[in-house]
């Protein structure tokens, strides 16, 4: 039951995700894709466990306007920003 | 590392088409004014060209989705309008032998400043929550300060040309200076980011079209402009760091296989 939960909370991190970038523009969508998986071989739905390769690469293409683009994602999840494991993954993206 | 590389590779390329383009023009001019009209005339529609192709190539990859897909898309309108006020200079010039200032070209070069405006606004829209008031302010009043000059020339003169060029003239110092405040603002957004070179290029070559635009101005209420004046070097390199911009982006957000050939990373890694 609390691993269904977890794999939703992954689900719906990682579309929302996609779902902010995606409103930028694809190739932006697809430019944080490929820098996740060549820079920490990792994939967008593993943001979930580690953020933090999210967070430098929003402030490796987008220096200092990276903010904008984290409060669009934690827009997409506003309806879930209470839940702590959200909650941590969205402070983490946003420091 | 071989991001770096790849930078200092394109600044290299960028380099050496600014010292080329300028050098051409120099050396023409010492062949007669005539020679540097043809030289001059034929050098901006690749340059223009070369833009156009750039920023369709662009406009492809976003598919005109998001905001940068429209943002892309007032980009290769303003690249068209351009493109297009070039070729119609050097038709009026070269094929009926007309001074093209004033002349229809005028209306294309103009329409390609609300494309380029309308473009830094839909690009830089995602990002409208961190520009201050402050921010805002300073970038206005640094691009009214570049139009001191020019306002200065348009209204103390005792040119022979009619007021409507003259006007026409000082329009374009304006219309630079006013896509010279989202330029600038993009630059202290995306500051330490790899789309910020993007926002450098943009923001030279803008103040190069200052420059070139109030140069214009002077010389030809003085009478002494011809097309080929060293002047026109700067517009050529507007053109240039421009292209070299919009390449930078391609570079930035081009299409690279799947990764790990993988249909839907969502799929496979969500199991995981």
């Amino acid at each position: 039951m609390n691993l269904d939960q977890e794999q939703l909370r992954k689900a719906l991190v990682s579309l929302s995700v996609e779902s902010a970038l995606l409103k930028i523009g694809g190739p932006v969508y697809d430019k944080v894709v490929k820098q996740l998986s060549k820079e920490y071989n990792c994939y967008l739905p593993d943001c979930y466990e580690h953020p933090e390769y999210l967070n430098k690469v929003l402030k490796k293409i987008f220096g200092n306007a990276y903010i904008p683009v984290v409060e669009a994602i934690k827009k997409e999840l506003d309806d879930h920003i209470m839940e702590k494991p959200v909650e941590i993954f969205v402070n983490t993206i946003s420091e | 590392m071989q991001n770096n590389l790849e930078k200092l590779q394109e600044q290299k390329s960028l380099f050496t088409c600014l010292v080329i383009t300028g050098l051409g023009i120099l050396v023409a001019t010492f062949f007669g004014k005539e020679v540097v009209k043809i030289v001059t005339d034929f050098t901006y529609i690749p340059a223009g060209g070369t833009l156009v192709v750039l920023s369709f190539m662009l406009s492809i990859r976003f598919r005109s989705a998001g905001n940068h897909g429209k943002a892309w898309l007032l980009f290769l309108g303003t690249a068209i309008s351009w493109f297009i006020a070039e070729t119609t200079w050097t038709v009026y010039e070269l094929v009926y032998h007309q001074n093209p200032f004033p002349s229809y070209a005028d209306a294309f070069y103009l329409a390609g400043y609300p494309c380029l405006f309308l473009f830094s606004l839909q690009y830089l829209k995602p990002f409208k929550k961190l520009i201050s008031k402050k921010m805002l302010i300073s970038t206005s009043l640094i691009a009214i300060s570049v139009l001191i000059p020019n306002l200065y020339m348009t209204f103390d003169n005792n040119s022979s040309e009619s007021k409507f060029a003259i006007i026409l003239g000082a329009i374009y110092p304006v219309a630079d200076a006013i896509v010279l405040v989202p330029a600038m603002i993009g630059i202290v957004l995306f500051f330490r980011g790899e789309v910020n070179f993007l926002w450098t290029l943009l923001l030279m070559g803008i103040l190069f079209e200052v420059i070139a635009d109030t140069g214009f101005q002077y010389f030809t209420l003085n009478n002494s402009y011809y097309t080929g004046h060293p002047i026109d070097i700067l517009f050529l390199w507007a053109y240039i760091m421009f292209s070299f911009g919009v390449y930078s982006h391609i570079q930035i957000f081009k299409k690279e296989a799947k990764i790990s050939g993988s249909k839907n990373l969502f799929d496979n890694k969500l199991t995981n």
